[in-house]
């Protein structure tokens, strides 16, 4: 996965490019490089390094041209090195080529060009497109006629980008499974992977459906069908974010930033139409079977979702990962696959849908991406509402998907009279008065955690347990913790103790549990008795609990009770605290850790 | 943008050396607090700055002078009699102009980065006041509890009655408009401007990740020392130093131009050897040990964990370890320092007449400027010398438990 950028217009480019693709680097940033038109050649800079790294060296901000593409890459197909880099030029260099994706029949290609006389300078699959184009050139003499049949050659996910000598004003660009957008501007316009790439110069934007292509000048914008080459009439969507927002203001990085917008986050969620809600409960309702779909961060979303719907619904919907669920999918007509992703564009996620799809299933999501391909696959959509996420790290985006499938829960559990009106009201307060639970945490709670992070931060190994619906928080605890700081930590129910993982625990290996308020008695009992079997074998338990008076801790931070239904959300906000604090305690790039990215749109 | 630095605040538990200079003038890894809030501010853009003094105020304008050394035009304010903050403030007040923002700083925090890149970059997002604010490590309730809702400060809590919160505290740091003389004077104390301006237009809050102390008690400044030299990540050698043969040099080592490492000198960083330093044969620096500019450390010291501010000698066979020394310190040959209790328990420190826990184990010695040991001596743990005392030979001193 990776970021793309384009700008064409009357003025000059360069800032815009340069920002552009700097605003794009949470999809990759293993290197970066730029390709404009200069005169009547095209002009490359690349190399190894984020876009600030690489600006230093190559200069990618000024450049005396009006049509440029530029790129952020994450490798998937060759190392990182300059070479490998995009932009990728054909032999001739007349054309230039960035690609997000994976080039599925990129052998069988390049054996074919290199017959014919192409000579490949990189390792990528996104070199061949832009020989491919050159060979089609030459036998068609037309560059929109050469970028279709180069289209129709291509099997695999992509969204790409080019630019030429052979038309010196535009900026060609398609996708298939990879995300591709267009920002119509005044006298210039833009390609992005999405709006973070131009949102600071339009919001108005033309979203590329696979299948599509798109010849992009200074002052038009044309849609065409690579299958039959007819004109598609869009629609402009605007985007509903303010640039502002997706900017770290007075934060130090964009993770502390969406952890503080959680109160903010939910009572958006909050303030979601019941109409929504009641879509997606009718499409429950409805089904035979449902199944809960989501990959690493959303996987817990969904499991959280499980236990939800069991306690409030009385409903038995299994939670799935979206990367193993083609191999379990015994879908049919009768079956609903609800998934749930940020960005909308998971590409197991999608595929898992697709499957289903084609199996015959209906489909619902949750997303937070407007116009993301998730959100336009499937039969209904809850749009989340949560703004921009850019840390790479999930935080209030799941708190939310949570939240949201809580209120799916009561709906459900009103619907099939598991839950009286008063319980309802009772349940719809408590969740009304969580965004101020968590301003608290934020306000009162920062310093003892962070205090805390930076007493533990040499801790190597973390065990996080967590019973009931707390064993789901302890997973996401320990992904988050896992993805900033590079330690190890494992989420774990605390039934699996004694089934092997007692054997682990030392003085070295740390133990954090998620402890729920004791009015939760016998969650609470269960999960002090796990307590008690690593503090027997010596071990350093650290306890995010509710009652001052229970004591047996190596080291905590009490809390205050809130209902037993928004209790698991509080630790659950501490937990991503303390994951944040030790990330900046270890000095680690906390808004982009290595080999993460913040979309995964590649198998 | 203009600055105002504050340098009154006396730092009265900063013992001994509050009594000869005013806390701004603490060294902490080879520069005053001073040198580095003013050196921020430049990298920052900023070079029209204004400082107020106070108490012993004289230092800071010496060692300054108009700036042009830092690249700083400066100015300087006195204030006549120590009466708060506010007044500090106002008394500042012709040297900007209406409609225009201002950073205020207090010259005596000490950060681990430079934190006025991050302020001006929040104040260009929201257009508006800011605050830096910071979570102080430990809660000791001794700041003002700050509390936001997103970056917006709703309040500010001056004296929070439990101390077991862990509140963002004012950092010390703000962008404020010119129009804060006006609110101060009708006022007369911060805690209202501030007030005021949460109501409106707004007070944003520019949170800071990075390392930030405020020094306190003399042992802080040990704790500082650290927190400014784990950030070196490489030894740099000035090539107007002199680095004989044999000598070992391990970790970030920082050594400034004119100093000169004779033979069989060990090195571990991070450590700091200052401008024109002389480090005789043998010596063992071990790591955060900070000598000033023109120190003399004879044959065969042994220094540990330790800031020397300036221009002292360490006479041959001595050890100096978890110790602050001021500057014209002479410390006679083989004067110990005792650095930890036998029953390892945490050092205490008589502060001002009242006992202090350091919370340390390992603790020396706090020596004031121009003092002058004899030698032979043996300092306990926690011992404080006042500026100017002087002991003759083999005189050994209690000080702590």
């Amino acid at each position: 996965m990776c970021g793309i950028a384009g700008v064409t217009s009357f003025h000059p480019i360069g800032d815009r490019l340069y920002e552009g693709v700097h605003h794009l680097e949470y999809r990759g940033y293993d290197s970066c490089g730029v390709a404009f038109l200069n005169h009547d050649h095209i002009e490359v800079r690349k190399d190894v390094g984020t876009v600030d790294e690489v600006n230093v060296k190559e200069n990618l901000r000024h450049l005396a041209s009006h049509v440029g593409i530029a790129h952020t890459r994450w490798a998937t197909h060759g190392k990182v090195t300059r070479e490998n880099a995009h932009p990728h030029q054909s032999c001739k260099g007349d054309f230039a080529v960035v690609h997000n994706g994976i080039i599925g029949n990129y052998r069988a290609l390049r054996d074919e060009l290199v017959k014919a006389g192409h000579r490949f300078r990189s390792e990528t699959d996104t070199e061949i497109i832009a020989h491919l184009v050159e060979q089609r050139f030459t036998e068609l003499g037309d560059v929109e006629r050469a970028f279709i049949a180069a289209l129709r050659g291509l099997q695999g996910s992509y969204a790409l980008a080019m630019i030429s000598t052979h038309d010196a004003e535009r900026i060609y660009c398609a996708r298939h499974e990879s995300p591709l957008i267009i920002g119509v501007g005044s006298e210039s316009n833009y390609v992005g992977s999405d709006f973070n790439a131009f949102i600071d110069y339009t919001k108005n934007t033309v979203i590329l459906e696979d299948g599509e292509y798109s010849v992009v000048s200074k002052d038009s914008v044309s849609v065409k069908s690579v299958r039959t080459g007819d004109v598609v009439e869009k629609t402009i969507t605007v985007i509903p974010w303010d640039s502002e927002l997706s900017r770290k203001g007075g934060y130090p990085h964009y993770m502390l930033k969406e952890i503080h917008e959680q109160p903010q986050a939910v009572r958006s969620a909050l303030s979601i139409d019941a109409e929504q809600i009641d879509g997606v409960a009718d499409m429950m309702t409805a089904a035979h079977r449902v199944h809960l779909l989501g990959v690493g961060t959303t996987y817990y979303v969904a499991l959280f979702g499980q236990y939800i719907l069991a306690q409030l619904a009385d409903m038995d919907v299994p939670a799935a990962s979206s990367d193993e669920f083609r191999h379990l999918d015994k879908s049919d007509t009768h079956s609903l696959v609800l998934a749930i992703s940020q960005s909308g564009e998971t590409y197991d996620t999608v595929m898992s849908l697709r499957h289903a799809k084609a199996r015959g299933a209906k489909t619902a999501a949750m997303v937070n991406v407007v116009g993301s391909s998730i959100a336009r696959l499937v039969d209904r959509v809850i749009l989340q509402g949560s703004g921009p996420e850019v840390c790479v790290v999930s935080t209030k985006a799941a708190l939310v998907q949570m939240i949201l499938l809580v209120r799916v829960a009561i709906e459900l559990g009103t619907r099939r009279g598991v839950l009286s009106a008063a319980q309802r009201a009772e349940y719809e307060a408590a969740l009304a008065a969580l965004p101020g639970e968590i301003e608290t945490i934020l306000n009162e709670k920062s310093g003892l955690i962070r205090a805390a992070a930076y007493r533990h931060a040499h801790v190597t190994n973390w065990l996080f347990l967590g019973r009931g619906i707390y064993y789901p928080i302890a997973l996401e605890s320990a992904l988050k913790m896992k993805e900033v700081t590079y330690v190890h930590a494992e989420g774990m129910p605390g039934g699996f103790l004694k089934h092997g993982t007692l054997s682990l625990v030392d003085n070295k290996l740390y133990t954090m549990v998620f402890v729920p308020p004791p009015s939760a008695a016998e969650l609470h009992a269960m999960t002090m008795s796990s307590v008690e079997e690593v503090k027997a074998r010596g071990g350093f338990v650290f306890g995010f609990n509710y009652d001052p008076a229970e004591d047996i801790f190596s080291d905590r931070v009490v809390l205050t009770s809130p209902h037993d239904l928004t209790a698991p959300f509080l630790p659950l906000v501490c937990a991503q605290l303390f994951a944040y604090f030790t990330a900046t305690a270890l000095k680690r790039n906390v808004d982009k850790p290595r080999s993460l990215a913040k979309s995964v749109t590649v198998a | 943008m203009k600055a105002l630095v504050l340098t009154g605040g006396a730092g009265r538990h900063l013992v001994p050396f509050s009594v000869s200079r005013p806390k701004t003038m603490t060294v902490v890894a080879g520069g005053s607090l001073m040198r580095r809030t003013l050196t921020h501010l430049r990298e920052a853009g900023v070079t029209d700055v204004t400082v107020v003094l106070g108490q012993n105020g004289d230092k800071v304008r010496a060692t300054f002078n108009d700036g042009q050394d830092i690249g700083l035009s400066l100015a300087y304010v006195e204030q006549e009699r120590p009466r708060g903050i506010a007044d500090a403030i106002l008394s500042a007040r012709r040297r900007f102009n209406p409609g225009e923002y201002f950073i205020l700083a207090y010259g005596d925090v000490v950060t681990s980065a430079n934190p006025f890149h991050q302020a001006l970059q929040s104040f260009n997002s929201f257009k508006g006041p800011i605050a830096g604010v910071c979570l102080p490590g430990p809660p000791t309730g001794r700041y003002g509890n700050v509390y936001l809702s997103g970056t917006r400060i709703t309040k500010i809590v001056e004296k929070p009655t439990t101390k077991d919160l862990g509140n963002y505290v004012l950092a010390g740091l703000f962008v404020l408009p010119s129009e804060t003389f006006s609110l101060l004077e009708r006022f007369g104390d911060m805690e209202k401007v501030f007030g005021t301006l949460i109501e409106s237009p707004s007070l944003n809050a520019s949170i800071w990740e990075e390392g930030w102390m405020d020094v306190e008690y003399p042992w802080d400044v040990l704790a500082a020392n650290r927190m400014v030299m784990d950030t070196w990540e490489q030894a740099e050698i000035s090539r107007n130093a002199v680095v004989e043969g044999n000598v070992t040099l391990s970790g970030p080592v920082h050594v400034e131009a004119g100093s000169i490492l004779k033979s069989g000198a060990v090195l571990a960083g991070p450590c700091y050897i200052g401008r024109n330093c002389y480090v005789g044969n043998n010596v063992l620096v071990r790591s955060y040990s900070s000598l000033g500019p023109g120190s003399m450390i004879g044959y065969g010291v042994e220094l540990k964990n330790c800031v020397l501010f300036g221009n002292s000698k360490v006479g041959r066979l001595s050890f100096v370890g978890d110790s602050v020394i001021g500057e014209n310190v002479d410390i006679g040959s083989g004067t110990m320092t005792i650095n930890e209790n036998l029953d390892q328990s945490r050092v205490l420190v008589d502060v001002l007449g009242e006992t202090v826990d350091s919370g340390l184990a390992k603790l020396g010695a706090f020596i004031g400027d121009d003092v002058k040991i004899g030698a032979g001596n043996t300092l306990a743990v926690g011992t404080v010398l006042t500026p100017g005392t002087s002991l003759p030979h083999h005189a050994t001193v209690g000080g702590g438990r």
